[in-house]
């Protein structure tokens, strides 16, 4: 045993010596410039890694590092690091974009620096952050198995309730398709009451309450036929063969747009604004909305794929929108109501 | 006298010591602090989080059900479990490394893929409906996914190896004379089991429920994806103000309910694996 145990000990020694030593290093830029960004899992950072990465490394010789979180973790780990950010941009939807402009968590944005800011709409550029994507919310459903459902209130109802797959308000796309089926029952923006109501009522033969995250693969495994979400994910899993179609509602369908935004105390400022220029310019836009990725694009001169519910951007500033400064107080007890009356 | 400058065994365990006051101790403290703060934003101390969360009997309702699935985990992972063990220590050694990897393989796997492949195999359309289903057992898919039910055959698989390795390492270890002894002296192999080998493996049994119950409890994906959020244990609720709404302090008393309640259910554990050590010493 002796003769086992004293070359461990030194080895485990030597390790955390090693190891304690690399971390009092500096940290080393290997390339010109480089920067780290965050990404959603998924799509998003299949994307990024295959599109955006090289393009950047092209470009402007920056090696781009991606690092896949979804938006409340990326506000939750900016909050955490206090004033040293883990990460120089941020993506976020409309919510977390909230939360993170009250945390004072943004670099003042100045929309000038960008080369391309000609090609996108006004509105979609602030002194917060740059609008990168678009995203329109509806029903999804699967044509071989139920018929098209034509508004929120049919998810309720035969045939299509009991191949229901629900999820709370953790995300962007479930708070606004539970607010529209709300006020199909006279509930509003701020008033969620009678879409829980109504759930409740359904509930035993509602077909799946999952996460988020879970839904396209309940919905790839036939464990549910109908859910809300955005046509990305709808042309995605279509990309994969499954049965789906998407409808927009009768009452219309929800947009909103995933912003960009440099993380206050980076010490790489000019590299994320060429990392900004480059996402929004035509050439990656509209690499971005082809198969598998399937984003729409806020570039003016980027052309919008086929199978999509609207013909032009300007369309979709119909659609319905919601005023999350007045949804991010309410979220904290609708989620737990939502657990509540959830639960079994 | 020991010379000055020999390590003495506590100065060697004091990397050890220190690493697990800095990376365990400390944040566990600060949960502690987060947990006394009224607002968010960690501005005024209180106790109005503990006070919300302990009013609101919902509460109590998903700590007894967090427990609850990890006492079912254990049961069914010993259920099966124990049987395994004992094939395994009948098998020629060739056959007992096989089984041996096939015990491991589950830990081998991402969480992930494991809960996935559970979907598929529990699913509406899965494996279990579509055999069931072509046998004419049912006629309608049953309802497996996103039931406790479903869940807990998951935990099963997944937690096994938790079970096994313990379990494994301290029953190959007992002395093979101890059964014929018992055997010869006229005990029928049921007794032989139950007054001779179940005894003397109780410490691996105790040490494989101790990780079986700690793993189960907090299995936020499995709990989650499988389970659906229907099913409320306290995994989803410590992740739901943390990363969703942004409460810490509802957070942070989220964790240290979790952690507490499952520390006394394991030192209950260990004080049993204890008497029962004395009892097979003693």
């Amino acid at each position: 045993m002796t003769s086992l145990r004293s070359p461990t000990r030194r080895s485990l020694l030597a390790g955390t010596a090693a190891l304690g030593g690399a971390s009092l290093l500096p940290r080393v830029a290997f390339a010109k410039g480089s920067l780290i960004a965050t990404t959603y899992p998924g799509t998003w950072e299949d994307a990024y890694r295959t599109v955006v990465m090289p393009a950047l490394k092209k470009k402007d010789d920056i090696d781009l590092e991606l690092a896949p979180l979804f938006a409340m973790d990326q506000v939750g780990k900016a909050k955490a690091a206090r004033g040293a950010p883990p990460f120089d941009v941020f993506v976020l939807d409309p919510g977390p974009r909230i939360v993170a402009l009250e945390g004072g968590l943004f670099e003042k944005f100045d929309g000038k620096k960008l080369t391309n800011l000609g090609k996108i709409p006004p509105s979609l550029v602030d002194d917060a952050g740059v609008c990168v994507g678009a995203q329109v919310v509806g029903i999804a459903y699967n044509p071989k198995k139920v018929p098209a459902p034509k508004g929120w209130k049919d998810l309720l109802v035969e045939p299509w309730v009991s191949r229901l797959g629900l999820t709370g308000f953790q995300t962007t796309f479930g708070t606004s398709s539970l607010i529209e089926l709300s006020k199909q029952f006279g509930g509003s923006l701020t008033n969620v009451e009678p879409a829980l109501a109504e759930l409740k009522k359904v509930l035993p033969k509602v077909a799946a309450v999952g996460l988020p995250a879970a839904m396209p693969g309940l919905f790839q495994q036939g464990q549910c036929d109908v859910m809300y979400t955005n046509t990305q994910t709808v042309a995605t899993l279509r990309g994969k063969g499954i049965d789906i179609a998407f409808v927009k509602p009768e009452s219309g369908a929800i947009a909103f747009f995933t912003t960009m935004h440099i993380a206050k105390g980076t010490a790489e400022l000019a590299n994320a604004y060429k990392y900004l220029d480059l996402v929004v310019s035509k050439e990656i836009q509209e690499a971005l909305t082809k198969p598998p990725y399937n984003f729409l694009p806020i570039n003016k001169d980027a052309v919008l794929p086929p199978d999509l519910p609207m013909k032009s951007l300007d369309e979709m500033t119909g659609y319905v929108q919601h005023d999350w400064a007045k949804i991010n107080p309410l979220r904290a007890s609708w989620i737990e109501k939502f657990n509540k009356e959830m639960a079994k | 006298m020991r010379p000055l400058l020999k390590f003495s065994e506590w100065q060697l365990a004091l990397p050890l010591g220190l690493a697990f006051v800095a990376l365990f101790l400390a944040p566990l403290m600060l949960l502690v602090g987060v947990s006394f703060f009224d607002d968010e934003k960690l501005t005024q101390p209180g106790v109005a989080s503990w006070a919300k969360y302990y009013g609101d009997p919902f509460t109590y309702k998903v700590i007894a059900d967090t427990l609850l699935l990890g006492v079912k985990t254990v049961c069914t992972t010993v259920l099966i479990g124990y049987p395994l063990a004992l094939v395994y220590l009948d098998l020629p050694a060739r056959w007992q490394r096989v089984l041996l990897f096939i015990i491991v393989m589950p830990l081998l796997l991402s969480v992930v893929v494991r809960t996935f492949a559970w979907i598929v195999v529990l699913g509406r359309e899965g494996l279990v409906n579509q055999l069931l289903l072509s046998l004419g057992v049912i006629s309608e898919p049953l309802r497996l996914l996103q039931t406790e039910l479903g869940l807990v055959i998951s935990l099963t698989q997944i937690e096994m190896p938790l079970m096994l390795l313990p379990l494994i390492s301290v029953m190959s270890r007992l002395d093979p004379n101890l059964r014929d002894a018992s055997a010869a002296l006229g005990a029928s192999r049921w007794r032989t089991l139950f007054t001779v080998i179940v005894p003397l493996s109780m410490p691996g049994l105790v040490a494989g429920c101790l990780l079986v119950f700690a793993s189960s409890t907090t299995a936020f994906i499995s709990q989650t994806v499988i389970g659906g959020v229907r099913l409320i244990y306290l995994p989803l609720v410590i992740w739901q103000q943390a990363l969703i709404v942004f409460h810490w302090p509802q957070a942070a008393v989220a964790s240290l309910s979790l952690v507490v309640s499952v520390l006394s259910v394991i030192a209950a554990l260990s004080w049993l694996g204890r008497r029962s050590t004395g009892y097979v010493h003693g």
